[in-house]
């Protein structure tokens, strides 16, 4: 069995309190393997993001434990888990979130440069990264020059560029149509197979869901179904 | 050190290229740091004219930037409260200093009597060839100056002529009072009428040889020696040399001599300062409001680069970097458009609609700017310490966002 990447012990997230309180997760338990293309599923509200962004190190649990490979993130400083998911998370969102001053080429790039790599070794390692979502002839064009498909395709890119370990994508096709969502999740599949990068996303698409090696079903907080049981 | 530089490109490109996005609301900013810091430099300049010209007008009108008297003088400025000094003696003690001359005077209250008016004035008794110090030097004279300190011809501000209703050649008594404290009433024909550039310099005094005036006044005491330096302001060390070296007598700066001129000087410093905070003040506003709007703009931007990894000391370098850009350019251009407006005023401005309110502060009619560099370096560092302060408070806001409540924005 290969390498845990993620492992969440007993993991709750309460938004609020007293009356007021939403429990976004309750006492969840999962172990995401190396090279696993994951989704997670399940109605609005029944706590994908969440799960996402704790494992992310963006939120932090309200009780449990959350390991990236073995590493307790409660125990990491804001800096160590800002370098963390500089250079072993890439994260997709749902908005594509690209820079909007900055070209496709630059928006890849300026991941390689917050990590101090020089210029020529970076820029070539973000057009190879660029040619490998097809999108090599559209490097010198702003996001606002690009269709969603392509700022989602520049946005997978950047996430790619460090060779990171996990690729978190929150609702990734939530704003392409379906040729677009599928060109994504085959991107996303062949990203998974060829380069081992364990996968990890959040989708109401059953597009999506027919792609990915295993589904996390939550509701209310809490796994009601996982296909690793 | 390598990836310090690198993210220091990096937060400087996405810095220029956003201030670039908004470049009409930057343009507009930049305009009022350009107008603020030029127009600052340049009344500051005047402002500093003003004073620059009050010291010079004081330091050559007879005081000198040091006045020695004998002890009493002040409360009772007659010649039995005068002095004796031998010329020998005044060269020994002060050719060793940085100074540009010195002269010794005879100067008596007295009374002016005209055929027709009667005026109060100050007789003095001066040594032609010593007053390059002064402005009695510089004046232009109808008719002719005080030739030698044993010339007993008598020279008179035009103001004063007129007050006398009097004219060039005629004579006029002057009633004084000798070392004895007797009266002495003394006949001069007026040889020369002098134009200065100020109306109470021409009515305070009136001039004629130093021997003449002791030989009538019957005295060989002076009751000043005026000493004036090469450099504007004297060092304090130089002064007290002064002191020591005329044990016995009153050592007077001119700021003692005139409490009033020293006074407005230094209440010049404070108007600057109160100037620059009041200009600066308003233009931090401004810079605040605007980077603000910039950061709650970006939010979303914000939070994308806390996702990504980017450090928080790095998203407050971004927001800082974007300040000190604008800072930097609006400084410049203020330089720049400051210089324009000093080559334009090069001549300076002219005041003489105004000539008896100048007249009164130490001023004369015509004011040049006087841009010391100091006053540029505090315009400019105290700036660029706003434009960093100022951003402080919009750059720590972006980074306190939480990540994800800025990425639903």
């Amino acid at each position: 069995m290969s390498e845990a990447v993620v492992r969440m012990e007993h993991v709750s997230r309460i938004y609020g309190q007293g009356n007021v309180a939403v429990h976004a997760l309750q006492d969840v338990t999962s172990t995401i393997r190396n090279g696993e293309f994951v989704c997670i599923v399940g109605p609005s509200g029944c706590g994908k993001s969440t799960m996402l962004h704790l494992i992310g190190g963006l939120d932090a649990p309200t009780s449990g434990r959350v390991y990236v490979e073995n590493q307790d993130l409660a125990k990491l400083s804001r800096n160590q888990l800002s370098d963390l998911r500089l250079k072993r998370i890439g994260f997709v969102f749902q908005a594509f979130n690209l820079i909007p001053v900055l070209t496709a080429l630059e928006n890849v790039e300026f991941i390689l440069q917050l990590q101090g790599i020089a210029r020529t070794k970076r820029t070539a390692r973000a057009m190879e990264v660029l040619q490998s979502v097809g999108l090599e002839h559209e490097a010198k064009r702003r996001p606002g020059e690009l269709s969603g498909g392509q700022q989602q395709r520049v946005a997978i890119a950047r996430a790619l560029v460090a060779n990171p370990i996990l690729l978190i994508a929150d609702e990734p096709s939530a704003n392409l149509d379906s040729s677009m969502t599928r060109e994504l999740c085959e991107l996303l599949q062949r990203v998974n197979r060829e380069h081992e990068v364990t996968i990890l996303t959040a989708t109401h698409d059953p597009t999506v869901m027919g792609y990915s090696d295993r589904q996390i079903r939550l509701e209310d907080g809490k796994i009601q179904h996982d296909d690793s049981s | 050190m390598l990836l310090l530089v690198g993210r220091l490109k990096l937060v400087f490109s996405v810095s220029v290229r956003n201030l670039r996005r908004q470049w009409r609301r930057n343009s507009i900013l930049l305009f009022a740091i350009t107008v603020a810091v030029g127009g600052v430099i340049v009344l500051n300049s005047l402002v500093r004219g003003m004073q620059v010209q009050m010291v010079d007008t004081v330091v050559e009108n007879l005081t000198g930037h040091i006045k020695i008297q004998a002890k009493g003088y002040r409360d009772d400025p007659s010649v039995a409260n005068g002095f004796e000094i031998d010329a020998e003696d005044a060269t020994r003690n002060l050719e060793d200093l940085p100074i540009l001359g010195w002269a010794t005077r005879l100067t008596v209250p007295s009374v002016i009597m005209s055929e027709r008016e009667t005026r109060g004035a100050q007789l003095v008794g001066i040594d032609p060839t010593r007053e390059s110090i002064s402005y009695i030097s510089n004046v232009r004279v109808e008719g002719s100056h005080v030739e030698n300190s044993s010339d007993s011809r008598l020279l008179i501000g035009r103001a004063l002529l007129n007050d006398l209703q009097t004219k060039l050649g005629r004579r006029i008594v002057i009633i004084t009072q000798d070392a004895e404290g007797m009266s002495k009433e003394i006949g001069y024909r007026i040889v020369g009428v002098f134009d200065a550039q100020s109306e109470s310099a021409e009515r305070a005094f009136v001039f004629t040889g130093i021997e003449a005036l002791q030989g009538l006044l019957e005295t060989d005491r002076v009751t000043e020696l005026s000493v004036r330096f090469r450099t504007r302001y004297v060092d304090q060390d130089d002064f007290s040399i002064v002191q020591q070296r005329f044990a016995g007598l009153d050592v007077l700066s001119w700021q003692q001599v005139n409490p009033f001129v020293a006074f407005m000087f230094e209440t010049v410093d404070v108007v600057i300062y109160i100037w620059l905070g009041v200009v600066l003040g308003a233009l931090i506003f401004g810079l605040v409001n605007t980077l603000i709007t910039a950061v709650l703009e970006r939010t979303q931007e914000f939070g994308l680069f806390r996702a990504v990894g980017m450090r928080p000391g790095i998203i407050v370098s971004q927001v800082v970097l974007e300040s000190v850009i604008l800072m930097v350019l609006g400084i410049a251009l203020g330089l720049i458009g400051s210089s324009a407006v000093f080559a334009w005023l090069r001549e300076g401005i002219d005041l003489s609609a105004f000539a008896s309110g100048v007249d009164m502060m130490g001023m004369s009619p015509r004011i040049n700017p006087a841009a010391l560099p100091r006053d540029i370096v505090v315009v400019v560092v105290i700036s660029l310490m706003l434009s960093f302060v100022a951003s402080l408070f919009p750059a720590l806001r972006a980074v306190r966002m939480n990540p994800l409540d800025a990425l639903r924005n």
